[in-house]
């Protein structure tokens, strides 16, 4: 008995040693390296960019490898948050459109400015992208690529409701969408299946009718969710939304994911992102076609959501000068013409093709940039303003003055 | 049995040392150094955040803090800030209740399952312990996944299950609608996922108890319930005990599975349970002042709740 | 009870279009492997499986071994300071962990040890010290009296007698102990994602997460089969180990 416990604790000594010189070994401080934090999407969607970049940059800067480490969405931040107590943060990071301003009030981010020249096509920077990177007039992100939001549809579904072509505004998407129900009865089918608090779709109406979420004025943050601009917005996406989609009305668009709710058949139209077209199922992948969602207005598009990333340097980096080479080596004319084959938006108007992804982004609206913003995102107070419409538990009127003084509160936190 | 013979052997091997004078001053000090291990572990990797977390808890440390690594003192108004919050008391008081609901689903069903395991068959104990493993093996993120995937008001198979044993209808049922239904989804699976530590380590207890002081009881014509009241609890009360203590700590700050399953698009102060609230507050709002505040708070709040257990715990030990 | 672990392994059998489906499938007449494949030939896949294991077994042995003597002097000892010490161990549990995640990065980077192995397992070693010392000690006040007075009529030292009269006592509590030790490890997912950073050192949990990560599709069918995986090892530690906790109910028996 005593022999078997020596043993086991010998062992277990050993491996100890086994785990800690293995680490260090690797760990040794390593002079010539790079940082860099990419999101997963550009692992499994685009490693050759990825790879196009590391080459690039080894040839400019012999001697010098790149560790390209892959983050989730879930938790990216609060793993930055981390490295920024420690000092040890990257030297290039990918973050959200939406998630820049925080970190560039906070002095999270190096000041690119006097470097903007030297990134490919960057006077001529998608404007919703590159204003994301601004803040006090300076720039700390270089726009990396974007994606706004199209209709996914059932070709087959449309021609036998006698649908002849895509609908040019949204009264003709209604009057569609009720030729859609009439010829598909069966349990839970929508014609367009919209979840309730898909608020980057809902606000895109908001717009479309002239209004905004919020507004400065005199310094200080003011909810316009309650403009009666605003509201129209909001009435014409209720009925539209309780018009065309099954869906529960306070699911988000995550779960399910919409192109599931297709790929089984229920939805004959589903509004999201144009890679939405991967994901639909063997049966219908011939007969899936794309348009752009159109506004109220005959003719026009409605403005889209422009979902993005964005690359910084962050501020506390050995590596500066490196981390800006690395970015201006990934976001190249070449590779942002890769990013735009994978079916991406890419970041510079002198490079958008005629694609519908790209055509959805010719009207678009970005998001208040408000230093709290990420905060009224994480506090769900869109979302539950659209649940509380569509549950029918408050009126519009109600439910946008409730949203519009919360937003104003969290946006005006010192 | 051969070890007897061993321990024979040993002793009188030993009792030959015990005339060193400095053998009986180490045997004072040997509770020490028996501590001194994990004492010295603990104190060498929690040692400096402790003292962060208490200090952060006095300073408002927010983003451009934690970037410039400091903060300005600020007394008592994190704690004041949180203490006047209708948001941290409405928390606190679901999440009592939510405690005692897991606490006493977990170890009631637990020691049912435990009691069953005793009475079974090798062949049946193998394999149900081997089914508790299995469940008790599953990554917390994957159980979530997969619960969140069985209730997906969609294409969820909980909803197809219950519709086709005509339960009533429940196509399309929503299980995330309301706060009680979403915290009673959570609670299944926490329970789920706690059930084998519990039954497990229930059933390990089961097994000190000697055989032969049951039969003793038995056979003087004591039911069964009075046995197990009588003779067997007595004996289990310590792990009892600590099951119950562990489990009102672990389901009062619970955070990953009621984070992941209702999802950051659901949560709102309406269903905020106090690890949920912490990590809101501390973490997505980057105020790591209030953090830390809400820390210490929940710190006091678990201590209060199981200080029963554990003086009855402590105490046990004291009787020698 | 076990439904949803069936509905695992079910699912990783099954192609993908099954999987979707609005209307379940038990048993999926095609069974496939492909989601194995994928899994398995997933960059760092048995890297990170030989990460976990190592983690886990040196945490859980060395911290099961101190967790132990402590427990015995908490247990069997008076001495000053007792008090302070339970406190101390209970009230770390008490801490919500996710408070503690920042300060302790911060600690761990000053040390060298973030993106190391060695950094997780002292992480992970404060984690599971705590109640492993408090679980041990009502596992060894649960013993009778009269076994121990048995061995101490023999005239050996107090701490020689209480080891070696122990250790076969308590085995089952100890195995449980470790069993539970194990898996917490195992699974643990929070403080691996934030001390760990680059792939090649990363546990099966985070690895596991990176299926859920994009914000495109995620490949239910890999995940499932990836699960699985994981949870195979926790199983065969456990089929290996349960045979002690087995002889601990009939070697109650017997002593009598």
């Amino acid at each position: 008995m005593r022999l078997r416990v020596f043993v086991a604790v010998a062992l277990t000594a050993a491996l100890g040693v086994v785990a800690a010189t293995a680490s260090a070994s690797v760990d040794r401080h390593q002079a010539n390296k790079i940082t860099v934090w990419l999101q997963v999407d550009a692992q499994s969607g685009w490693p050759d960019v990825v790879a196009a970049a590391n080459t690039q940059f080894q040839a400019d800067h012999p001697g010098y490898s790149v560790d390209v480490q892959y983050q989730n969405w879930g938790d990216h931040l609060q793993k930055f948050d981390a490295t920024l107590a420690a000092g040890n943060t990257p030297d290039v990071i990918e973050m959200g459109n939406t998630e820049m301003t925080k970190y560039m009030a906070a002095g999270a981010f190096a000041d690119l400015t006097s470097l903007k020249g030297t990134f490919a096509n960057s006077s001529n920077w998608l404007a919703g992208l590159a204003k994301s990177g601004m803040y006090g007039g300076k720039v700390y992100g270089v726009p990396y690529y974007a994606g706004s939001r199209v209709v996914t549809y059932r070709t087959d579904l449309f021609k036998k409701a006698g649908i002849t072509k895509a609908p040019t505004s949204l009264s003709q998407f209604l009057s569609d969408a009720k030729l859609l129900a009439a010829k598909n009865k069966q349990k839970g089918f929508s014609p367009v299946y919209i979840a309730g608090t898909d608020w980057y779709f809902a606000m895109s109406f908001v717009y479309d009718f002239g209004g905004q979420i919020a507004a400065t004025s005199h310094g200080k943050w003011v909810g316009t969710l309650d403009s009666p601009q605003a509201i129209a917005g909001l009435t014409a996406y209720k009925s539209f939304w309780k018009a065309v989609s099954k869906a529960s009305p306070t699911t988000d668009e995550n779960t399910p994911p919409p192109y599931n709710v297709y790929s089984q058949g229920l939805a004959s139209a589903i509004v999201g992102p144009s890679w939405f077209s991967c994901c639909t199922g063997k049966t219908f992948t011939s007969i899936t076609g794309q348009f752009v969602m159109p506004s109220h207005v005959a003719g026009k598009s409605i403005p889209g959501f422009l979902g993005g990333s964005d690359l910084a340097v962050p501020a506390s980096s050995g590596n500066k000068a490196l981390g800006a080479d690395w970015i201006k080596d990934f976001t190249s004319t070449a590779n942002e013409k890769l990013l735009q084959a994978k079916g991406n938006i890419p970041n510079a108007t002198s490079l958008l093709g005629n694609s519908v992804n790209e055509r959805a982004a010719a009207r678009s609206w970005f998001v208040p940039a408000a230093k709290h913003w990420v905060d009224v995102e994480n506090g769900n107070i869109l979302r539950n303003m659209l649940a509380q419409i569509l549950t029918g538990k408050q009126s519009v009127k109600q439910a946008a003055e409730n949203a519009s003084s919360n937003i104003a509160l969290v946006l005006n936190q010192p | 049995m051969a070890e007897r013979v061993v321990i024979a052997a040993e002793t009188t091997w030993s009792r030959r040392r015990r005339r060193l004078t400095w053998g009986r001053v180490a045997r004072g000090s040997v509770p020490y150094w028996l501590i001194l291990p994990v004492l010295g572990a603990i104190g060498a990797i929690l040692g400096y955040p402790l003292y962060r977390l208490f200090r952060l808890a006095f300073q408002h440390y927010g983003l451009e803090e934690l970037i410039r690594h400091s903060g300005q003192p600020v007394g008592l108004h994190n704690f004041g800030h949180v203490l006047h919050d209708q948001i941290f008391w409405h928390t606190l008081v679901r999440t009592v209740i939510f405690t005692v609901a897991n606490v006493g689903l977990t170890m009631g069903i637990g020691t049912l399952i435990a009691l069953l395991l005793v009475r079974v068959s090798t062949v049946v104990r193998v394999l149900l312990t081997a089914g508790l493993v299995l469940v008790w093996s599953m990554p917390v993120v994957v159980a979530v996944q997969v619960w969140g995937w069985m209730t997906n008001y969609q294409n969820g198979v909980v909803n197809y299950i219950l519709t086709e044993l005509h339960f009533g209808d429940y196509f399309q049922h929503n299980w995330y609608g309301s706060t009680f239904s979403q915290l009673a989804i959570v609670t299944t699976l926490i329970v789920w996922g706690a059930l084998p530590f519990v039954a497990i380590t229930v059933f390990a207890a089961l097994a000190q108890v000697p055989a032969d002081l049951v039969e003793a009881a038995q056979i003087d014509g004591a039911p069964p319930w009075r046995v197990f009241l009588d003779v067997t609890v007595p004996i289990i009360r310590p792990v009892l005990l600590i099951l119950t203590s562990l489990s009102i700590v672990w389901d009062f700050g619970v955070f990953v599975q009621p984070y992941l399953l209702i999802g950051q698009t659901h949560i709102t102060p309406g269903n905020y349970l106090m690890g949920i609230y912490l990590f809101e507050k501390g973490y997505f709002d980057n105020d790591y002042g209030q953090g830390a505040a809400i820390s210490i708070l929940m710190l006091l709040i678990v201590a209060t709740l199981s200080i029963f257990y554990v003086r009855k715990m402590v105490r046990i030990g004291d009787v020698d | 009870m076990v439904f949803p672990v069936f509905w695992m392994i079910s699912s990783a059998f099954k192609p993908t279009d099954q999987i979707n489906s609005f209307t379940p499938t038990w048993f999926s007449r095609h069974p496939t492997v492909s989601h194995f494949t994928t899994a398995v030939h997933t960059p760092y896949f048995w890297t990170d499986v030989k990460n976990t294991l190592i983690i886990v077994s040196v945490t859980v042995t060395v911290s099961i071994a101190l967790a132990f003597l402590a427990a015995v002097a908490l247990a069997k000892y008076r001495f000053t300071g007792r008090k302070l010490f339970i406190v101390l161990v209970i009230g770390i549990q008490m801490l919500p962990g996710a408070g503690l995640i920042i300060p302790l990065y911060v600690t761990l980077a000053s040390y060298h040890l973030v993106n190391t192995l060695t950094g997780v397992i002292v992480t992970y070693m404060t984690i599971v010290l705590p109640f492993s010392v408090w679980t041990l000690r009502g596992f060894i006040l649960g013993i009778p009296k009269e076994l121990e007075e048995a061995a101490m009529v023999d005239g050996s030292t107090r701490l020689g007698a209480f080891v070696r009269i122990l250790l076969p006592l308590v085995a089952p509590g100890l195995v449980a102990t470790s069993v539970f030790a194990f898996i917490q490890a195992w699974n643990e997912y929070l403080y691996a994602r934030i001390i760990l950073a680059s792939q090649g050192k990363q546990t099966i949990t985070v690895w596991l997460s990176y299926f859920l990560g994009t914000s495109r599709s995620t490949d239910w069918g890999a995940l499932m089969a990836g699960s699985t995986l994981t949870a195979i090892p926790a199983v065969v530690f456990f089929l290996i180990v349960q045979r002690r906790i087995a002889f601990g109910l009939t070697a109650g028996a017997v002593r009598g």
